[in-house]
């Protein structure tokens, strides 16, 4: 369970994984569920859940949507915006990769969208696949 | 009262911002350039386009006697420069009597007397073809034709603006207030909602279908180089081609001075350098086609591609030519690739995170029209890493060849394979998602 301490102003999520060592297989079905606390006075307009992953280190990120989930409608709005889950099931790849200069990420993100402009993103980290971490450091730099 | 941000915050899992304020800036800069396009090609449509099409469409044709000739100067103000430009007063019938009005002969020179040289061709008293503005009869000219050279060079301005900044708006438009996630997932992952992912897709890993179909000649797959030492000598041959079709230009220019008895010292310091510049050009690209040429040809030959984790395939390594190697290596890599921006510049880095010897031979004499064979067995790790690619980054496998040959420098030769991801044991999904 991953769970943010709240800061004045911004929303508290806590996201529940169905795996407690966060960490699937390709093909496996995944169960989120999680819970906003927004702060008082604060209205939602929208509010996207997704299951994506994305790469980090040195080049530029790119990013893999899996699961998107986009929420307007002013009555699942507010079911929605209180807590909510999803259940999707993991592609066979990109796995989970810790590389030196190349990483890939997969993670479940709930952003909320607020009346100003403004908005929020909770991102919380899984692992599919079991792929080692590469060596820390280089064996050469290719010509 | 808050005021907005421009760019989202990063705290631990949380990010915080206003991204439809973020993409202001980029909006903006784009709507700025298209303006300018606009404002240019509306220079010209009024400067260019419309003169030339009124002359073509509106202007009478009339026969014009030339009673005059002078010269138009024209002084550039604060300097000691003056333009000559050669013109001729003609008389011509027009709908409202008869007419007269200096008419552009050619074009401005800086020389007086060529200027005067371009009048002595034309006499007092005769008869030329001339085009007048009905709305405004004293408005003659000898010429009609549109400038096509100069409308391609003044459209490249405008032209790129109009697409540059068009473009840029368009993408603001269509990105304006959407998340990245939704930007990502536009178009497809909507309708995709709910539905189970097929086991035959596998996102992020590169397609097979170039490594495939080049039957080996004794393993099932030959698979293609990926040595850039064929581009690095197509950039040699062309950089030695075009510097020394300029060299030619130039030395062309210079002896045609020379027989004429004149000497450009000028032109010829500047030959020198280009003449060092294009004689290095030549001689590198004829060592590199050499080197490239003399050590032969290198293949790979695979038994099943793409490869899977903790299987096992048979290489053969093939390597053409004559003459004697000090030794022949092969081993698997690999490599991660990541490209980035930095200032105006794109790079790729490229880092080899592992490494395993599959063969090594030394002190080989190779025959001409025979080649040597080597064969090796490559152990997939069962933990290995798949190949991945995405726009900006990528995880790549490769059989890589090392040659020492006795007489030529060390070579480095590299053959990708494909690593795809393990399927699941029974090879259907797995089944233990619920929640606890």
């Amino acid at each position: 369970m991953t769970a943010i301490e709240p800061l004045r102003g911004f929303p508290s999520v806590t996201v529940q994984f169905c795996a407690p060592d966060r960490r699937y297989e390709p093909l496996q079905p995944i169960n989120i569920r999680y819970q906003i606390d927004l702060p008082a006075g604060s209205t939602v307009r929208a509010i996207e859940r997704s299951i994506l992953w994305y790469t980090e280190g040195k080049g530029e990120e790119d990013l893999g949507i899996h699961i998107f989930e986009r929420i307007t409608e002013p009555t699942a709005l507010t079911a929605a915006t209180a807590a909510g889950g999803f259940t999707a099931l993991l592609p066979r790849s990109p796995l989970s990769y810790e590389g030196l200069i190349v990483k890939i990420r997969w993670c479940v993100r709930v952003r909320l969208f607020f009346a100003g402009g403004r908005d929020f993103v909770s991102e919380h980290v899984f692992d599919l696949g079991r792929v080692p971490a590469a060596l820390s450091r280089p064996i050469a730099s290719s010509p | 009262m808050r005021l907005p941000r421009f760019f989202a915050k990063k705290r631990g899992d949380r990010r915080t911002g206003a991204e439809v304020w973020g993409s202001i800036g980029d909006g903006l800069f784009h709507a700025m350039l298209l303006l300018a396009g606009i404002a240019f090609a509306a220079l010209l449509i009024t400067g260019v386009a419309v003169p030339e099409w009124r002359t073509h469409h509106h202007f009478l044709e009339a026969r014009g006697t030339v009673v005059g000739k002078g010269l138009a100067r024209r002084a550039v103000p604060g300097q000691m420069i003056s333009t000559w430009q050669p013109c001729i007063r003609l008389r011509y019938s027009t709908a409202v009597g008869l007419q007269e009005a200096w008419a552009l002969l050619d074009s401005p020179v800086s020389d007086r007397l060529m200027a005067v040289a371009a009048l002595e061709s034309t006499t007092l008293g005769s008869e030329v073809a001339c085009w007048h503005d009905p709305a405004d009869p004293r408005v003659v000219i000898l010429e009609r034709g549109y400038n096509w050279w100069m409308w391609a060079m003044t459209l490249l301005l405008p032209g790129s603006l109009l697409a540059f900044g068009g473009a840029g708006v368009a993408r603001t438009i269509a990105t304006w207030g959407k998340s990245e996630e939704r930007q990502a997932a536009a178009g497809f992952l909507d309708s995709n909602r709910g539905e189970e992912p097929t086991t035959a897709a596998r996102p992020g890993v590169p397609p097979c279908d170039d490594l495939v179909n080049s039957p080996g000649t004794i393993l099932a797959f030959q698979l293609p180089v990926e040595s850039g030492e064929s581009w690095t000598l197509l950039g040699f041959g062309l950089f030695a081609l075009l510097w020394n079709a300029v060299l030619i230009v130039l030395a062309v220019n210079a002896g045609l001075d020379l027989l004429g008895g004149q000497i450009d010292w000028l032109l010829m310091g500047i030959l020198v350098p280009f003449l060092v510049v294009g004689i290095a050009g030549i001689v590198i690209f004829i060592r590199s086609l050499i080197l490239a040429t003399a050590v032969g040809t290198t293949q790979v030959e695979i038994s099943a591609h793409p490869l899977l984790p903790g299987g096992q395939y048979e290489v053969l390594l093939g390597q053409g030519g004559s003459g004697s190697f000090t030794s022949l290596e092969m081993v698997v890599e690999l490599e991660e690739q990541a490209t980035f921006r930095q200032g105006t510049d794109t790079r790729t880095e490229r880092v080899v995170v592992w490494r395993a010897p599959l063969g090594s031979w030394q002190g080989l004499q190779l025959a001409p029209g025979t080649r040597f064979e080597g064969r090796a067995v490559f152990h997939v790790p069962a933990i290995a890493m798949h190949s991945f690619a995405s726009e900006h980054n990528a995880v790549t496998w490769r059989v890589v060849i090392r040659g020492r040959p006795t007489r030529w420098p060390a070579f480095t030769r590299a053959f990708p394979v494909l690593i795809y991801p393990l399927p699941p044991p029974s090879g259907e999904r797995l089944l233990n998602g619920g929640m606890p």
